[in-house]
């Protein structure tokens, strides 16, 4: 069962959405474990917005070459893998996952990261929001975290 | 002013938060605790499982419904507002064209993300060349915006960084007259503001202004001038290189 | 039907605007001041002369009226004042907004040869065709321009060319 950290970057660097989740599908043994709750060990938890933050020097150097919008994976870090999304606005979208068991499916990820975009641009057209805020809205949350349980 | 003492939040404002709010509705990301907010416990874990929870029905909506029109009378009237309110707060012509321009900025760097997203992000692609998001603006944004495509696009001939979209009658402006002793005051500057934030958000930094150069029949045509950013001419050629 | 000249009134009665058929003089020009006081002097008799006939209309049931109901509602608030004046030379017109800006047109007069009932209908029905396509062209280029204040004298390039189109 894989466990997964994304995070919503803003144009200065500065996080602007973050969630720790692990895989909702069950994954043979760990059924005592809430399911979705991110399996992270504390060190590792530690350094992932490191891990994050370090990609986005990498990002940067691969989204002037690249014209998708899914860069598909850009670094990777002691078995933590990274992949990355870019949207038009430059905001960009990072995430950092163990492969565990070895079963990851590029296309969940794209797939995920085309709805959250999907879901950061209905975000933007609220009033109150402007680029560069915190994604704060409950209803955003709720709505990537059932992203999550979709895809990943 | 008394109207000056109301203090709204600013909308950057509205999302601090500090440590102690906390959330009531199980959900929401708190960005002064970190990814720890909005971890998954068993409450929100269930809900996920179960979908005992009702999601917001105006985000349901898809984002792809096609543009509707807006009565033109309406949209005038509501221009006619934003420059009266800008031309009162404002000391003068270059704060009045800044404040409109500062103004289409916002709707600049959110429309650039709708009609991107609007066009299917998995058949188009991510603009990152100068002339190829010019192009979109030109066509695809403009389309969005006014339900038509700007008249033309231009390279300046003797500046390197210089560019321009030309509208033969910008929407906003169609019942716009400008007084003479306003000088070369375009009230188009709000839609240079929306050039600049859209160009600005997708990395290619520029000064948009708006000139009114009238021709034959035109009498509103206003050429939009973009002046890009040094570091971005300079990184287009450098990607050519490599 | 040829328009000679048209007058704006503000609802004070000053003269906000005035444009002439440049092809089509038909009346003479006046002094500018001798403008104002003909505005003036309308906006006096038009004041007046409702006063004559306010208290028919109001008495009217319009369930029994014969007017019809395209009159009674319509853009046109002009309904007890002055509404026209003929004469062998020229014909004048009063349009009323419901904010109480006059449009003034003074026109050809009616040619003698045909005088007929259905003449003067037909050259009414012109002037009020007339008055709609003003009225848009004032909703338009004047209280949609934010550098307009309501009540002054009307200077729009805009607005000027339009208004020539349409009366030349």
């Amino acid at each position: 069962m894989s466990s997964y950290y994304f995070t919503i970057i803003g144009t200065n660097d500065t996080p602007l959405y973050e969630l720790e989740f692990a895989s909702f599908k069950l994954g043979g043994s760990g059924a005592s474990q809430v399911p979705g709750k991110s399996q992270f060990s504390n060190n590792v938890k530690e350094i992932l917005p490191f891990v994050t933050h370090s990609s986005i020097d990498l990002i940067e150097d691969v989204q002037w070459n690249n014209n998708q919008f899914y860069l598909g994976k850009v670094d990777s870090f002691y078995g933590l893998s990274v992949n990355a999304f870019v949207t038009q606005g430059n905001i960009k979208f990072i995430i950092c996952y163990d492969n565990g068991n070895g079963r990851y499916d590029e296309n969940a990820i794209r797939q995920f990261f085309m709805e959250t975009n999907e879901l950061y641009v209905k975000e933007l057209m609220d009033p109150f929001y402007s680029v560069n805020d915190a994604l704060t809205s409950p209803d955003f949350d709720l709505r990537i975290k059932l992203l999550a349980k979709k895809y990943l | 002013m008394p109207e000056d003492n109301i203090i709204l939040p600013v909308s950057a404002s509205m999302s601090k938060m500090t440590i102690q709010d906390s959330n009531k509705s199980q959900f929401g990301y708190n960005p002064s605790i970190g990814a720890s907010s909005n971890e998954i416990t068993p409450t929100t874990s269930s809900i996920l499982l179960n979908k005992t929870v009702s999601l917001n029905p105006g985000v349901s909506k898809s984002i792809n419904k096609k543009a509707f029109e807006v009565s033109l009378s309406s949209l005038s009237f509501l221009f006619c507002e934003i420059v009266n309110w800008s031309h009162k707060k404002s000391k003068g012509i270059q704060d009045l064209e800044n404040r409109l321009n500062g103004l289409g900025y916002q709707i600049g760097q959110k429309f650039l993300e709708l009609s991107k997203t609007r066009e299917g992000l998995k058949y188009s692609k991510r603009e990152i060349k100068i002339v190829e998001i010019l192009q979109f603006i030109h066509s695809t944004l403009w389309k969005g915006l006014f339900g038509k495509i700007a008249n033309e696009l231009e390279k300046s001939q003797d500046v390197n960084n210089e560019y321009m979209i030309i509208d033969n009658c910008p929407l906003v402006s169609k019942f716009v007259n400008v007084p003479k002793d306003y000088g070369d005051l375009n009230c188009a500057a709000f839609i240079a503001g929306i050039i600049e934030g859209a160009l600005d958000s997708a990395g290619f930094f520029a000064d948009v202004t708006a000139h009114t150069m009238p021709k034959e029949g035109s009498p509103l045509r206003t050429v939009f001038l973009i002046k890009f950013d040094d570091s971005v001419i300079s990184k287009e050629e450098q990607t050519v290189q490599s | 039907m040829a328009v000679y000249s048209l007058y704006i009134l503000n609802k004070a009665g000053g003269l906000i605007y005035q444009s002439d058929n440049d092809r089509h003089p038909g009346v003479n020009k006046l002094t500018a001041n001798d403008y104002l006081v003909l505005a003036g002097t309308l906006h006096g008799v038009h004041a007046i002369t409702s006063r004559f006939t306010t208290s028919m209309i109001h008495s009217h049931d319009p369930n029994t009226t014969n007017i019809p109901a395209s009159r009674l509602s319509g853009p046109n608030t002009n309904k007890s004042g002055l509404q026209s004046i003929e004469t062998d030379h020229f014909n004048l017109y009063v349009f009323q907004t419901l904010t109480g800006i006059k449009f003034i047109v003074v026109t050809s007069p009616i040619p003698t040869t045909n005088l007929g009932r259905g003449e003067l209908n037909v050259q009414l029905e012109l002037a009020n065709q007339l008055f709609k396509d003003l009225y848009v062209l004032y909703s338009d280029y004047v209280m949609k321009d934010p550098f307009y204040s309501i009540d002054m004298p009307i200077k729009n390039p805009h607005f000027d060319s339009k208004i020539k189109q349409l009366i030349n």
